[in-house]
């Protein structure tokens, strides 16, 4: 019936990442566990992925770019989170806590 | 079909649903005093957004998501929250810290991306209905990765190796000098 699109407006996927981002915002001013921040992160780097994909895929000369951009923040995403939950579970083994206000040992 | 005067069409109606499932579950992401239930709302939001792919005409993207989101990084957040957390103890005015005043923070920041994306004009350079429908498969992508992105695609893997060096010798216990 729809020969060009599905009739989902862009406008519709670009407020649901702005939502996403938001929330993520929000996640990384109330959490106080560390573990709670990097879910937040996660939040914001998806919200963003859909923006990317949503532009690559609306433009009237559609370009994979948008895509192979979404793969390379997602395997960066990986990197991250492997490397911050190393960091946090050192923390835990240091300190028995992963409260982000109360980690102090690089602080001057 | 015709709800209410509006003529929706049945994409619209999973887009809407799909949409519903990843903010509900994304707004249980941050306001879970359980870590864990957190963690477990993450990996239903992460679902969803696989799913905003697929609509959006990008099925192997949709695949990716739910193999290294879903399926790794949920995993590696659940084994580190067994890992450092006493999962059941803490509350809710625990593990939320000054809510009043971040929910405006971020609500200023939402209205503000609100009206960006409402008064922008994206007429000239977007398809209206939709996506347009064009080769996207997995022969796209890989086309793509290995011919004009090839260097970052290489440098990619560089990094990997080099965190996955990097979070065993941060994870690893000091046993030389405890």
């Amino acid at each position: 019936m729809h020969s060009v699109g599905y009739g989902i407006p862009i406008s519709w996927i670009l407020t649901l990442g702005a939502m996403l981002f938001c929330i993520g915002l929000f996640g990384m001013m109330v959490r106080r566990s560390a573990i709670g921040m990097l879910l937040s992160i996660e939040l914001m780097l998806n919200a963003a992925n859909i923006n990317l994909v949503a532009f690559g895929s609306y433009l009237k000369l559609p370009t994979i770019a948008g895509q192979v951009f979404t793969i390379f923040v997602i395997t960066l995403a990986a990197a991250e989170a492997a490397i911050g939950l190393a960091i946090v579970i050192n923390i835990y083994r240091n300190e028995q806590h992963i409260d982000a206000d109360k980690i102090s040992a690089m602080k001057m | 079909m015709q709800i209410l005067g509006f003529y929706i069409t049945g994409y619209q109606i999973a887009f809407i649903a799909v949409a519903g499932i990843t903010v509900l579950s994304a707004i249980g992401v941050v306001l879970m005093p359980n870590i864990l239930r957190a963690a477990l709302c993450l990996g239903l939001m992460l679902f969803g957004v696989a799913g905003i792919y697929a609509l959006m005409n990008a099925p192997f993207l949709a695949a990716v998501q739910v193999m290294i989101y879903v399926g790794a990084i949920t995993t590696m957040i659940i084994l580190a929250i067994f890992l450092s957390h006493r999962v059941m103890k803490i509350g809710f005015s625990q593990a939320i810290y000054n809510p009043l005043l971040a929910a405006a923070a971020a609500g200023v920041m939402f209205l503000f991306l609100l009206v960006t994306v409402a008064n922008s004009v994206w007429v000239r350079e977007i398809t209206a209905g939709g996506p347009a429908r064009t080769n996207v498969g997995v022969d796209a992508v890989a086309t793509a990765l290995l011919q004009p992105y090839v260097f970052p695609f290489e440098l990619a893997s560089v990094v990997l190796l080099a965190v996955l060096i990097g979070a065993v010798v941060i994870a690893k216990e000091d046993t030389a000098d405890a």
